[in-house]
């Protein structure tokens, strides 16, 4: 056990922790080395280990797709029949190698991923090069395997009222472009959209060669650029003049308003706010993140309710879950607070998130919670970079985006930087702009804008 | 499908394949389905499951009119008749439509028994 007097003769230490530079500022593992090779971005780390990945980040996601479920339907079509291999030959090769491929899709990416054991990493680095150039995108394939993957996936999203809610926050916050779905509704008439060849001209400019990056990470990651080299060469040179080209990324505005959605599935409160874009961005606002960590909900540690100002708040509600999030996106971001739970229960607690929201733009936090805040912020940051679902596509959207490579260092500098006086003046901007609220569920309880004193 | 056809044969041996066009064309003519409105792959049997597949992959223009076709024959076969000339079929348009898809099918469907009775050797 510890006893009292060395838990405070620690805890300013744990505190004070700032003023240890990173480690991995200097270590050259952690960064990402940029090179081209055949036109193609490529971000590759060495990563000591028995095993490699591979990521192809598309700038294809649902904000530039030309029609409703394009996005969805071009990650399901990844590793399906392509010119030289059909869908199970690609199948039964990787299992035969042991390797794990998988394709997902967000607002602004679509990317598609591979591990494999270290030697394989030609065969990866092939097979994603056909996956992008070769497909074949047959009718009866998009009839019989990915529209059927497409229902699934909208009743998987469309039965939870979470995702729904941050979803139609998004439409109202941003409306075209971040704002729209990032899977198709049940009720959203998609099918006439959606053919094979519409698909194959979308995926010409879609995986052209301005318009990926992959990143790479594994023991032999040097190799990477040569096998690149050699394989997207052929990758399309893209912008083909049809109408289901990628469209033009327009900058992003925010917008605001209200929107309840009645739902059985069950209870979601979304409050949100324009928040800070990604890392390396003109919009970048470290103290957005810090902000989102300090009003936070959930705890990071087990049989407390932590020191988040949301889940002191909420502490006496038995049947509720707070979140916290900044969404961060290549040219804006969404700072959402979510409630889930009972409606009765979001109803009073929604009150309480906006006053803690008030707390924070008067200053009356404890400048130790701040401190917290920004240490717990910071480890989020570095660690979603650091951990391979979530690094790969930073740096690979980083890439596309704005050509630059998520550099670990550097997003823990510029969460250091951020001062109270910071996070105070977020917080205020965010009560006295224009808010975003979206109810999901029981709406005869939840609550509206103006019962929350929010302007929407 | 199933009976044994030395068409293969003939095609490789252009002197064969010479004497023989004739033939076919006016036996295949002869046949007399044409005059019904048919071509030749609505005579395919589709009782079977491949065939059942390659018809639900033909695009919906040719399904329709298929089953038109197929109806329209239905017809002229109760009432003993055959089309007027100009309806019938022509040599031209007796196309093979179903049959790529089902060689199609037929080679998926190889692939799959392949690749289950794989045997790696390392």
């Amino acid at each position: 056990m510890l006893s009292r007097s060395s838990l405070s003769r620690n805890a300013p230490r744990a505190l004070s922790a700032g003023r240890r530079a990173m480690a991995s500022a200097a270590n050259p593992t952690f960064q990402y080395d940029v090179s081209e090779a055949a036109g193609v971005k490529v971000a590759n780390r060495e990563v000591n280990g028995a095993t490699g990945t591979l990521a192809l980040v598309a700038k294809a996601g649902s904000r530039y797709q030309p029609f409703p479920g394009f996005s969805d339907a071009l990650e399901k079509f990844a590793f399906k029949s392509t010119l030289k291999r059909s869908a199970l030959r690609i199948t039964r090769e990787v299992e035969l190698l042991g390797g794990e491929i998988s394709s997902t899709h967000s607002r602004e990416n679509v990317v598609l991923r591979a591990k494999f054991l270290a030697n394989d990493l030609p065969y990866f680095t092939e097979l994603l090069a056909e996956v992008a150039s070769q497909t074949k995108f047959s009718d009866h394939e998009l009839n019989e395997v990915v529209t059927q993957l497409l229902k699934y996936q909208q009743q998987a999203v469309y039965s939870n009222p979470e995702t729904v809610a941050i979803d139609a926050a998004h439409g109202v916050a941003f409306h075209r472009g971040l704002g729209s779905p990032i899977t198709p509704s049940q009720t959203t008439p998609y099918e006439k959209y959606l053919s094979g060849d519409a698909l194959a001209q979308f995926a010409q400019d879609a995986y052209a060669k301005s318009n990926v990056a992959l990143v790479a990470t594994g023991p032999n990651s040097a190799d990477v650029s040569k096998w690149v080299g050699q394989f997207f060469k052929d990758l399309p040179t893209g912008s083909s003049s049809s109408q289901y080209k990628v469209q033009p990324s327009v900058a992003s505005k925010y917008f605001g308003g209200e929107q309840r959605i009645p739902s059985k599935t069950g209870n979601a409160v979304v409050i949100a706010f324009p928040g800070s874009s990604a890392f390396g961005t003109a919009g970048y606002k470290a103290e957005a993140s810090v902000l989102a960590a300090l009003l936070g909900g959930e705890s990071s540690i087990k049989w407390t309710p932590g020191f988040s100002l949301l889940s002191k708040a909420t502490q006496g509600f038995s049947f509720l879950n707070v979140s916290t999030k900044n969404h961060s996106y290549s040219d804006a971001g969404l700072f959402t607070v979510t409630l889930t739970g009972a409606a009765d229960q979001i109803a009073s607690a929604s009150k309480n998130v906006v006053d803690a929201l008030k707390k924070a733009a008067a200053g009356e936090v404890a400048s130790e919670d701040i401190k917290k805040a920004a240490a717990l912020a910071k480890f989020r940051a570095l660690e979603s970079v650091q951990t391979l679902e979530t690094g790969l596509e930073a740096t690979g959207s980083g890439l596309v985006h704005g050509g630059k490579a998520y550099q670990i260092g550097e997003i823990a500098q510029a969460i250091e930087a951020v001062s109270e006086e910071q996070v105070k003046e977020v917080a205020k901007s965010f009560l006295s702009g224009k808010a975003t609220l979206v109810s999901v569920g029981d709406v005869h309880q939840l609550p509206y804008a103006e019962d929350l004193g929010l302007s929407a | 499908m199933s009976a044994p056809s030395f068409a293969n044969y003939i095609v490789k041996r252009p002197l064969l394949k010479r004497w023989m066009t004739p033939i076919a064309n006016w036996y295949t003519d002869a046949a007399g389905y044409r005059r019904l409105g048919l071509k030749f792959d609505d005579l395919i049997p589709e009782e079977s499951e491949v065939v059942q597949k390659a018809i639900k992959r033909l695009p919906p223009k040719e399904a329709y009119d298929r089953v038109f076709r197929i109806r329209r024959a239905f017809q002229c076969s109760i009432s003993h008749t055959l089309l007027p000339p100009n309806e019938q079929i022509k040599p031209s348009e007796d196309v093979e439509y179903l049959s790529p898809i089902i060689r199609e099918i037929e080679k998926e469907n190889k692939e799959r028994e392949d690749l289950d009775n794989l045997v790696v050797r390392k």
